[in-house]
């Protein structure tokens, strides 16, 4: 009976375990070596694998100028998005944090752009921003901040400010509320204590605020990093990549590699190569916030 | 510190919070007025809000396309997948938080990785193995797929609230002749509820905004979930922005709502989850 309970004692955890690892290793881990798999074989357009060609698909995509474009547009993305959606996220929190009449009113309101899907975030604003009827050009000219309509997305550049726009906006109010839940654990007698001490603003900001929300930041900048990088509705609702593909971030241009052009093993190979990326930047953000955090 | 903040700290406080909301609301006040829009004026270039407050768009667009079924869809698909991702996330969940074992930081560590692999990178793979067991083009599809997914954020948040819950009463009823499982049901679930009903909410949202995997794998009409199905009003040379609005906003409203009833225990749940323990 006994050695029987210890049996089961040590088995018990995986049986626990069991719905969820097979859910994920039959819906993620499979297709992640599906596409390891693809992008190393020749594909024929009807999605059938031909047999192994080596590095060819990576070659072929390394030869491509729109992919090196592409790359350096989900550099500017991620960065700009992610940096400034921390920067705007921080200072609101920091609003946010103190007493005002109203708090819960704004709390709720930046909820908003969290919680709608990001494709209809993305058509209101592919909407607003047209240049022959967009609603930011009436509402500009009846303000008479402009004369004519301005032609906001007329350039690869504007297009692609104009999608970064998008995402930071829909990307700080995670940083808020993440910063908001760390500052809102700080003691506030840690303030007074320095204010006694003739601590100013900017030094209360770095010696104690900063410090004790940095695991809230360190959390929401390393999912928004992930998501950022991953993030295929609003490129791809705004402008698919067009102009002539200048305005392509990774996914969008393996996307339509693969399911407008039929090139699978390309597509899969773009795939591997944002793996490796991700991983990477990944890897050394957490490795620079574990150090600043022994420093401390 | 805000006794002693002066008059004007309070005014600038003020305007940059009114033109916060302003800005964040901006969006959604063009798609409501876009949406009671008549047709004519949609590409009126002087008017702000509409001469004709034509409400009768939104029971229009019940006919205009079959919108009802997108609705019933989406509803299916994130319905199933906020279940399957629950009664899979909870017993995972309950062993990480109670149970000692072998391999458990790897496992906690493969959760975590499985975030930076994002549906999207994974599409040319996904549709490979959809079609191969004939999963593509069916709402069963969708919900393995978005329960998958979501699975990294249920154990995430589950594990942080069974951690924050003593295991003191689940001995207790075990030592009165419970059994795991029920003393799991019967003593934990009911105290960690509000941890639970979070997760659901989270996860339930997740999928209905879910777009990329849909768009990809769903052909036929009577498949689509809403984020995709608001196509229809997108045509080529003839955008139906009133009827995309009114879409849209049925589509929005719902889960903002929902959003705002969770969202303090979601975040205390995201950031602090993985610390505890």
């Amino acid at each position: 009976m006994s050695k029987k309970n210890k049996a089961l004692s040590v088995v018990q955890p995986y049986i626990w375990l069991l719905p969820s690892v097979l859910l994920m290793v039959t819906m993620i881990v499979v297709p992640i070596i599906s596409v390891f798999k693809i992008s190393f074989s020749e594909v024929g357009r009807s999605g059938l694998i031909k047999g192994f060609n080596g590095i060819e698909n990576y070659v072929e995509v390394f030869k491509q100028p729109a992919f090196w474009t592409t790359l350096r547009n989900t550099f500017v993305w991620t960065i700009a998005v992610v940096g400034l959606s921390t920067v705007i996220g921080f200072i609101l929190a920091m609003v946010l944090n103190q007493e005002f009449f109203g708090r819960k009113i704004v709390r709720a309101v930046v909820i908003f752009p969290w919680a709608t899907a990001l494709v209809i975030q993305s058509v209101i604003w592919k909407y607003i921003v047209n240049a022959d009827y967009g609603s930011l050009n009436v509402l500009l000219k009846k303000l008479g901040i402009i004369d004519s309509f301005v032609n906001w997305t007329g350039t690869a550049q504007s297009m692609f400010a104009w999608e970064c726009w998008v995402g930071i906006f829909v990307t700080f109010p995670f940083v808020t509320f993440c910063v908001l839940s760390g500052l809102q654990g700080i003691d506030a007698a840690l303030y007074e204590s320095a204010a006694v001490d003739g601590a100013g603003f900017w030094s209360k900001l770095f010696k104690i605020t900063l410090p004790l929300v940095r695991p809230s930041l360190t959390v929401s900048t390393v999912l928004n990093i992930i998501y950022v990088f991953n993030s295929f509705p609003i490129v791809w609702t705004i402008s698919k990549g067009a102009p002539a593909d200048q305005t392509h971030t990774l996914v969008t241009y393996l996307y339509k590699l693969s399911f407008t052009e039929g090139k699978s093993g390309q597509a899969a190979a773009v795939s591997v190569i944002g793996f490796v990326i991700l991983a990477i930047l990944a890897s050394i953000y957490m490795i620079m916030s574990l150090r600043g955090e022994g420093e401390d | 510190m805000a006794a002693k903040r002066k008059g004007w700290q309070k005014v600038a406080l003020y305007v940059f919070v009114i033109f916060l909301c302003i800005v964040i609301l901006y969006p959604y006040f063009v798609m409501f007025i876009t949406a009671l829009k008549d047709k004519s004026e949609m590409y009126a270039i002087d008017l702000i809000l509409p001469e004709v407050w034509r409400w009768s768009n939104f029971a229009e667009i019940w006919d205009a396309a079959p919108v009802l079924q997108y609705f019933i869809n989406s509803m299916l698909i994130a319905g199933g997948a906020t279940i399957l991702a629950i009664l899979c996330g909870i017993p995972a969940a309950y062993a990480l938080s109670r149970m000692k074992f072998k391999g458990k930081g790897i496992f906690m560590g493969a959760v975590i990785m499985s975030q930076m692999f994002s549906p999207v990178v994974l599409l040319v793979g996904i549709y490979k193995m959809m079609v191969n067991i004939s999963l593509n083009n069916s709402i069963l599809g969708l919900i393995l797929l978005n329960a998958a997914f979501n699975q990294a954020f249920a154990i995430w948040l589950l594990r942080g609230t069974f951690v924050s819950i003593s295991p003191e009463m689940e001995q207790a009823a075990k030592i009165d002749g419970c059994g795991t499982v029920k003393a799991l049901i019967k003593v934990l679930l009911p105290v960690a509820a509000p941890g639970i009903i979070t997760t659901l909410i989270f996860v339930f949202i997740n999928s209905w905004n879910e777009y990329t995997i849909a768009l990809t794998l769903i052909s036929t009409d009577a498949f689509k979930p809403i984020t995709v199905g608001i196509n229809v009003f997108y045509g080529f040379n003839f955008i139906q922005w009133q009827y995309l609005f009114a879409t849209s906003l049925c589509a929005t409203i719902p889960v903002v709502v929902l959003f705002l009833l969770i969202e303090k225990h979601l975040v205390a749940g995201l950031t602090s989850g993985g610390v505890k323990g």
